[in-house]
């Protein structure tokens, strides 16, 4: 059986976009409409804490879906997608910190499913989350050398297979 | 009058599953008294804890029974492992062969590596192996464990488990079928049976 969902009213009414560029004038750099979502917002990196917090305790975002990031080669963009079950919708917040000392600080203290999200982004792009409980490798083993999602790296050609059992 | 008597039953020949493994006539081992029995049981173990053939007189009895009693350590890491269990389901039932999958390293002679080996799990797959007792034996499932298989060249995966631990067997297949996994393991108690190294 197929139940209906409630009426979505608070999706636009008030529209969050201008809500938060009211309320963070200097740290909200763009604000865009999506397809699919409550909006994309562009922050400052430094403004992500007060941002994720305003946003958690009084716009009803209270769960992480995802962190993950992107290399765009001199800089590296991290996005966030929350959830909000009241609003039933996603808000995409984005932010780009520079590829030489790519760090941020960890959104994990807010909402702890964020925490395995930093490792792998950490794991595989080489972004740092400070303050981060616990910002280990999340797939690959400790001591790997390289971020392997990042433009740089590079796949080598496999040898070729040579099959040799002990018995021969 | 002579009372007619039960005629004997025939000496069994050949070796304890009647096939022609080498080493002495299962017949002659039974006259064998048990205080002569201990210094070739003993040798024999000696060499089988050594991996190594041994002329003792005992010898076919110990590769019979631990061929016939294959205790694998199964490591479910990708897809292979849903073969795996199919084999000791109600259809192939793989059981009676003597295989019966124990969930301790160290009650296991045999160790399937059915799935994609990354290199994250390397190091336990490695501390496993030295955890089962000798003699011990390695079947590298499906192409994944043999070479890496459809990800090969990616960053994250052993190319193959011989890498890491030395290989018995291999089976082909993505996934091989529960056949093929019978098969393989089958071909292994050949092996044990030839006393291969
Ligand atoms: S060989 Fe194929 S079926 Fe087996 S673990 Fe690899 S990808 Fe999966």
């Amino acid at each position: 059986m197929v139940t209906a969902l409630p009426p979505n009213t608070l999706a636009e009414t008030p529209d969050l976009l201008a809500v938060l560029r009211e309320r963070f004038p200097q740290d909200v750099l763009e604000t865009t409409r999506r397809p699919g979502l409550l909006g994309r917002v562009v922050l400052r990196p430094e403004a992500i804490l007060p941002v994720c917090r305003y946003l958690r305790d009084e716009q009803t975002f209270a769960h992480c879906a995802m962190v993950g990031g992107v290399d765009w080669k001199e800089t590296r963009e991290v996005v966030y997608h929350l959830w909000s079950d009241e609003r039933k919708g996603y808000l995409e917040l984005s932010l780009r910190v520079p590829a030489e000392d790519p760090h941020v600080e960890s959104v994990a203290g807010l909402w702890p499913g964020a925490n395995w999200h930093e490792r792998e982004a950490w794991d595989l792009l080489g972004i740092r989350f400070d303050h981060h409980p616990d910002l280990r490798r999340l797939f690959l083993p400790e001591g790997y050398e390289f971020h392997p999602l990042l433009k740089t790296f590079e796949l080598h050609e496999p040898e070729p297979l040579e099959v040799k059992t002990r018995h021969e | 009058m002579t009372l007619p008597t039960k005629p004997l039953p025939p000496a069994v020949q050949g070796s304890a599953d009647g096939s022609s493994a080498p080493g002495v006539p299962f017949s002659e081992i039974e006259t064998v008294r048990a205080k002569e029995f201990i210094p070739p049981a003993k040798e024999a173990l000696r060499d089988v804890l050594a991996r190594k053939g041994t002329d003792s007189l005992i010898q076919p009895v110990f590769n019979w029974a631990g061929r016939n009693s294959l205790f694998p350590l199964h490591w479910g890491l990708a897809c292979c492992a849903i073969e795996f269990a199919a084999a000791f389901g109600a259809r192939w039932d793989a059981e009676r062969f003597g295989i019966v999958p124990r969930s301790s390293p160290r009650q296991c002679d045999l160790m399937i590596v059915n799935g994609t080996v990354t290199w994250k799990v390397a190091h336990k797959l490695i501390t496993l192996y030295e955890q089962m007792p000798e003699p011990k034996w390695v079947i590298a499932m499906g192409n994944c464990a043999t070479g890496g298989g459809p990800f090969r060249s990616a960053y994250s995966v052993v190319p193959g488990v011989d890498k890491l631990v030395p290989v018995d067997v291999y089976i082909a297949g993505c996934p091989p079928r529960p056949e093929a996994m019978l098969d393989g393991i089958l071909r292994l108690e050949h092996l044990i049976q030839e006393r291969r190294e």
